[in-house]
């Protein structure tokens, strides 16, 4: 299984991640990518901006970590996650997964399970710029159940 | 020394908060926080909330651990990345 794991500033091109993972091994027969963007959080007043913390070092070892169970729980070839931090504008793209695997089932659900194990373990913090004001965004219940249920899953 | 980061909202509360401490016997990440509690009693009230995690040389870790000199400790909110 190859792994690639980057926390960036700039933006990534989903075509050149998509064929990376397509060409990885003849044996890749199904190739799942998600795309996570900056979109309005509020929705009486669109956002201005949106600023990406993480603590460095920390967060590369969590998501290594997540792309591991993944790993250990799939039939895997290949797996990428990106990350970007820093400041964002509306629509631009936040976050990358790619699963490539023989079957369509391994690489759905490990895409499916490592976002929602990134959002509620890997160390992010988003900041919202919005009139002027700035406020530190909220976890969601929501987010810790779809992370749950993997858990379940035992 | 032991160096203290503070994340996301808990960044806000923290400024004026020396980053780092004279390391000493027996501290924990919980007498810590209370030694913060005279002078942030802000801070304090947002590092004694249940979801606050704490990390020790990025290892998440209980609140009586012991932290040993030249630590990185770090106060972790709930995070919301992805």
């Amino acid at each position: 299984m190859k792994p690639t794991i980057r926390i960036q500033t700039e933006d990534f091109d989903l075509g050149a991640e998509y064929q990376l993972l397509r060409q990885l091994d003849a044996a890749v027969g199904a190739v799942v990518t998600f795309t996570g963007l900056v979109r309005d959080l509020e929705k009486e007043s669109s956002i201005n901006s949106l600023t990406l913390q993480h603590y460095p070092g920390m967060t590369e070892s969590l998501l290594q970590d997540i792309v591991d169970q993944a790993a250990a729980r799939w039939d895997l070839i290949g797996l990428t996650v990106i990350h970007r931090v820093g400041e964002l504008l509306p629509s631009d793209q936040i976050v990358f997964v790619g699963v490539a695997s023989q079957h369509r089932a391994d690489a759905f659900e490990a895409a499916q399970f490592v976002m929602d194990y990134l959002k509620t373990k890997a160390t992010f913090w988003k900041k919202v710029e919005q009139d002027g004001q700035q406020h530190w965004v909220e976890s969601k219940d929501s987010d810790q159940a779809a992370s749950q249920r993997w858990a379940n899953d035992d | 020394m032991i160096k203290l980061l503070f994340f996301g909202r808990l960044g806000d509360f923290a400024e004026g908060v020396a980053p780092n401490i004279e390391a000493r016997a027996d501290l924990t990440p919980a007498k810590i926080r209370d030694q913060l509690a005279a002078d942030h009693p802000a801070l304090f009230a947002e590092l004694s909330q249940p979801q606050v995690l704490i990390s020790l040389n990025q290892m998440v870790v209980g609140w009586e651990q012991p932290v040993f000199d030249g630590a990185e400790l770090a106060f972790l909110p709930p995070v919301t990345g992805g």
